[in-house]
């Protein structure tokens, strides 16, 4: 329990320093928080820390606590998660194409998140591959015509012979 | 396994917009060409992935990996998305690995503490 304790008092300090750097507020320095916060960590898990927190409420404004517990769920997050999702078809169909393919026997998640971004790049490189006989044919609607042109026209493309004449 | 045969099908609202970002400003899909391509990603789907099983039954691997996803695109002559793919794996896995520490430390009782080593892993990589 010990050193987790000592984590949490230096996470505490350096959530406490960050709204400090946001706010120029001094609380953080008040020695009297830190001995109370180092007191009842000893012995008491988190959710008397948020005790603590509401206790502080009453020294500090409210906008400004809330601003400090919300640094502290960022922190618990982690910084480098992206917004965006990085795939945007969804993994399980992908796994079901996949598993059509009777030898395929195990595949690891990252062979699917493979296949599925390149499915993603292949969609892409296809519309543009397609539009280029759109633009000649001077329109700007792309028809299954030129999706067949393009197919037809390109050789690693060649495997598609054939599959979109339904 | 899959029940019905539409389940296979892969959803029409994301191809759209795949295909809308690919597209200069102004153009756009008929049903029948968006169809096309909805059919073509299904079918490059499976061709890469025999071709990747294929690959891996040579070198006598039972499990397809990322890897070889990327050695068979290569061999079909689409190695210019292998560049970009490599880079979105690399986001791809730490993300996995972000998942799985913070799941760990969720276990440790106290959520709060974990955040110390998570946050200062994260700037060496």
């Amino acid at each position: 329990m010990y050193v987790p304790c000592v984590k949490l008092i230096k996470n505490w300090n350096r959530i406490a320093m960050a709204s400090e750097d946001l706010f120029g507020h001094e609380y953080s320095e008040d020695p009297d928080s830190e001995l109370q916060i180092n007191k009842v960590v000893g012995s008491r898990g988190q959710a008397q820390i948020e005790e603590i927190a509401e206790e502080e409420e009453e020294h500090v404004q409210n906008g400004k606590t809330e601003a400090t517990k919300e640094i502290s769920t960022d922190s618990v997050k982690g910084t480098t998660e992206p917004e965006t999702k990085l795939c945007k078809l969804p993994m399980s169909r992908i796994r079901n194409l996949m598993k059509l393919d009777p030898d395929l026997q195990v595949a690891s998640h990252e062979a699917v998140f493979a296949v599925a971004r390149s499915v993603e790049l292949f969609i892409e490189s296809l519309a543009r591959e397609s539009y280029t006989y759109t633009a000649q044919a001077k329109k700007k609607t792309v028809q299954k015509r030129d999706v067949e042109l393009a197919i037809a026209a390109v050789d690693c493309l060649m495997f598609l012979d054939g599959a979109i004449n339904f | 396994m899959v029940e019905r045969i539409e389940d296979l099908n892969l959803p029409n609202a994301v191809i759209s917009r795949l295909i809308k970002d690919a597209l200069p400003d102004g153009a756009n899909v008929s049903k029948e060409g968006r169809a096309a391509i909805t059919r073509s990603a299904s079918v490059f789907a499976i061709f890469l992935t025999s071709s990747a099983t294929a690959l891996a039954h040579q070198q006598n691997h039972k499990t397809i990996t990322a890897r070889d996803i990327l050695e068979t695109l290569t061999q079909l002559d689409f190695e210019s998305f292998v560049p970009s793919l490599q880079q979105d794996l690399e986001v791809y896995r730490q993300m996995v690995k972000n998942k799985k520490e913070s799941k760990a430390s969720k276990k440790e009782a106290n959520a709060d503490i974990s955040s110390g080593p998570a946050v200062a892993e994260v700037p060496s990589e």
